[in-house]
């Protein structure tokens, strides 16, 4: 019995050694910055000067009242809530129809897919230009008058990054519900059919629920994914019309980069972490108690 | 024969009959499939024109003749040599390094016994919750003062932090498929942990590390902030920053910009069309049952 709890040490301290540097590189790389976050918040740092004075919660306090850095949250706010529904809505209709015996299924996973493989950065631009220069063709083309310019006007931006980034990201989140439909097993339909249930309700109470775990997976991914958006407004929008599409990251950006404001842009970054972790542990909480285990 | 099909190609099996319903889902997916794939075209389409192509003729319409006059442009603007290589590198040596620390860091943290792995664990993990992007200003900051800005192995340094912790998760995730009594009889035979894991756990992970080689690398090649942050020197841009600048510069003319985009999608459209059967497979298992 003694021999062998000191073999199971001996054992799990090699375990260990191979977990260290793992968290070294971790620790540095990704703590190490929220820590030093926390320090700057709380300072009136400008990035360059040696001193760094300390000015408590003041920077906290100026964050509430900042009407840029609240118009900043709503857009991030209102992007992540129209994300969250269209993705996950689209994503699962697709991966339903995709999954409902059509020929070539993979063909269309596959086109769905490859957008998500484009950097968002790319993304931006090339929906700029289909919006100022390419769809206003259809116009002439059907007659018609549909106004395609989505991110010249501060009311229409908002639905033009909504499309971008859906057209973006659907494919990818649809791809983690067809692996969770196919791990469906069929005789929880049949057994539901037999038991007279139709098509909707075996949709919504048997694949629904088996799907829970990936309903958790998409939703906190897509709503966290959305709180940090940044790289789709560098070459679409840039934050504007005026102030009408900048997200909270392209604030901390101008306001530390540009506006020399490290301590304040800091104080940006430590509220921006801690909502992400309060709406994903919330989000995760929420989505787990309504799973079944399988 | 039905047996065979599914024991050949699990997912492809559609038991389901195909109806007159089936035949309209078919139809509107089509639909679907095609305004996807429209933006796409309409790249291809622009990095083929001439400029008076662009110009006085209708976006939709195709160009008259290939204009690889375009492609030549877009390699010497983008530096293309250089860029590609910098981000090639980046990515091919982050995403081993990260296949190779993140499987054996998920594998110790899940055979080891004890507090100090669960809560190893639990570090791992509520790292895949804090954005590095919301905290770019003292990544550089640190970057800065450990001289690691500006250089290779600086940048290499910030993709590995940043995606250890979903990989550890992801990994972890795996480990389940790995038949422990396997892993006793190599212990058994005299093999010591380091061994175990490579002649024993390794070779059985390989879907786990096509996932994970998948979905790091599509989000290095494609990274945008650390690299505009990290490798602003000119010989160390990588391909994202390089033509977000060409694409201020070819704001109006943008049939450079067209070829230049898909000259970068190409290689990682590359790599996921060749390893996609491992993807698919790795998602099923990782992602929803993990």
């Amino acid at each position: 019995m003694n021999k062998k709890k000191t073999m199971q040490d001996k054992m799990n301290l090699q375990y260990f050694l191979l977990v260290v540097p793992g968290m070294v590189i971790f620790t540095i790389g990704v703590i190490l910055p929220l820590l030093l976050a926390l320090r700057y918040s709380v300072t009136s740092w400008d990035g360059m000067s040696v001193e760094k004075e300390f000015v408590g919660i003041s920077n906290y306090i100026n964050l509430w009242k900042d009407a840029n850095f609240r118009q900043a949250w709503w857009f991030t706010i209102k992007f992540t809530i129209a994300n969250t529904i269209v993705q996950n809505v689209f994503a699962l209709l697709f991966a339903v129809a995709l999954d409902s015996g059509i020929k070539a299924q993979k063909v269309y996973r596959t086109i769905l897919f490859i957008p998500c493989l484009v950097s968002a950065v790319i993304v931006g631009f090339v929906w700029l230009k289909l919006y100022s220069n390419v769809l206003p063709e259809l116009n002439e083309i059907f007659g018609t008058n549909i106004n395609f310019l989505l991110f010249g006007d501060g009311k229409t931006v908002l639905s033009g990054l909504v499309i971008a980034n859906n057209w973006q990201w659907i494919g990818y989140w649809m791809l983690i519900y067809l692996a969770g439909l196919q791990s469906v097993p069929s005789d929880l339909y049949e057994a539901a059919k037999v038991d007279g249930a139709s098509a909707v309700q075996r949709f919504f109470n048997v694949t629904i629920p088996m799907l829970a775990p990936a309903i958790t997976i998409c939703v906190v991914g897509i709503t966290t994914g959305s709180l940090k958006v940044y790289d789709l407004l560098v070459s679409s929008t840039g934050g504007g019309p005026g102030r009408a599409s900048t997200s909270v990251i392209q604030m901390i950006y101008s306001t530390a980069i540009s506006g020399r404001q490290y301590g304040y842009g800091s104080a940006m970054s430590v509220t921006l972490v801690f909502i992400l972790l309060l709406v994903a542990m919330v989000q995760v909480k929420g989505l787990k108690s309504k799973e079944v285990q399988s | 024969m039905a047996f065979i099909k599914r024991a050949g190609k699990a997912e492809d099996v559609n038991q389901k009959p195909y109806t007159l319903r089936t035949f309209a889902v078919q139809a509107v997916m089509t639909v679907v499939a095609v305004l996807f794939l429209f933006p796409l075209f309409v790249i291809l389409n622009y990095s083929f024109k001439t400029k008076k192509e662009l110009y006085l003729t209708s976006p939709l319409k195709l160009p008259d003749s290939l204009q690889w006059a375009n492609y030549e442009t877009a390699l010497k603007k983008l530096n293309l040599t250089t860029t590609f290589t910098n981000t090639f590198l980046y990515t091919v040596i982050s995403v081993l390094i990260l296949a190779f620390l993140c499987g054996i860091t998920a594998w110790a943290i899940s055979r080891g016994k004890g507090r100090i792995f669960q809560f190893s664990f639990i570090y791992f993990v509520i790292g895949i919750l804090i954005p590095f992007q919301a905290l770019f200003l003292p990544i550089y900051t640190i970057g800065y003062k450990m001289h690691l800005t500006n250089t290779r192995y600086g940048i290499i340094f910030m993709y590995i932090a940043t995606g250890i912790s979903f990989g550890v998760f992801l990994m972890n995730s795996f480990m389940t498929t790995v038949p422990l009594e396997l892993e006793e009889a190599a212990r058994i035979d005299g093999c010591s942990v380091v061994r175990t894991y490579f002649v024993i756990v390794f070779p059985l992970l390989k879907p786990a590390f096509a996932t994970l080689i998948i979905m790091q690398s599509f989000q290095i090649w494609n990274d945008y902030l650390l690299a505009s942050l990290y490798v602003s020197k000119k010989g160390l841009k990588t391909l994202t920053v390089a033509i977000q600048s060409l694409f201020s510069a070819q704001a109006s003319d943008y049939t450079t910009a067209m070829a230049a985009i898909v000259v970068s999608v190409l290689p990682i459209s590359i790599l996921f069309l060749s390893l996609q059967k491992y993807f698919i497979k790795g998602m099923t298992v990782g992602a929803v049952k993990g």
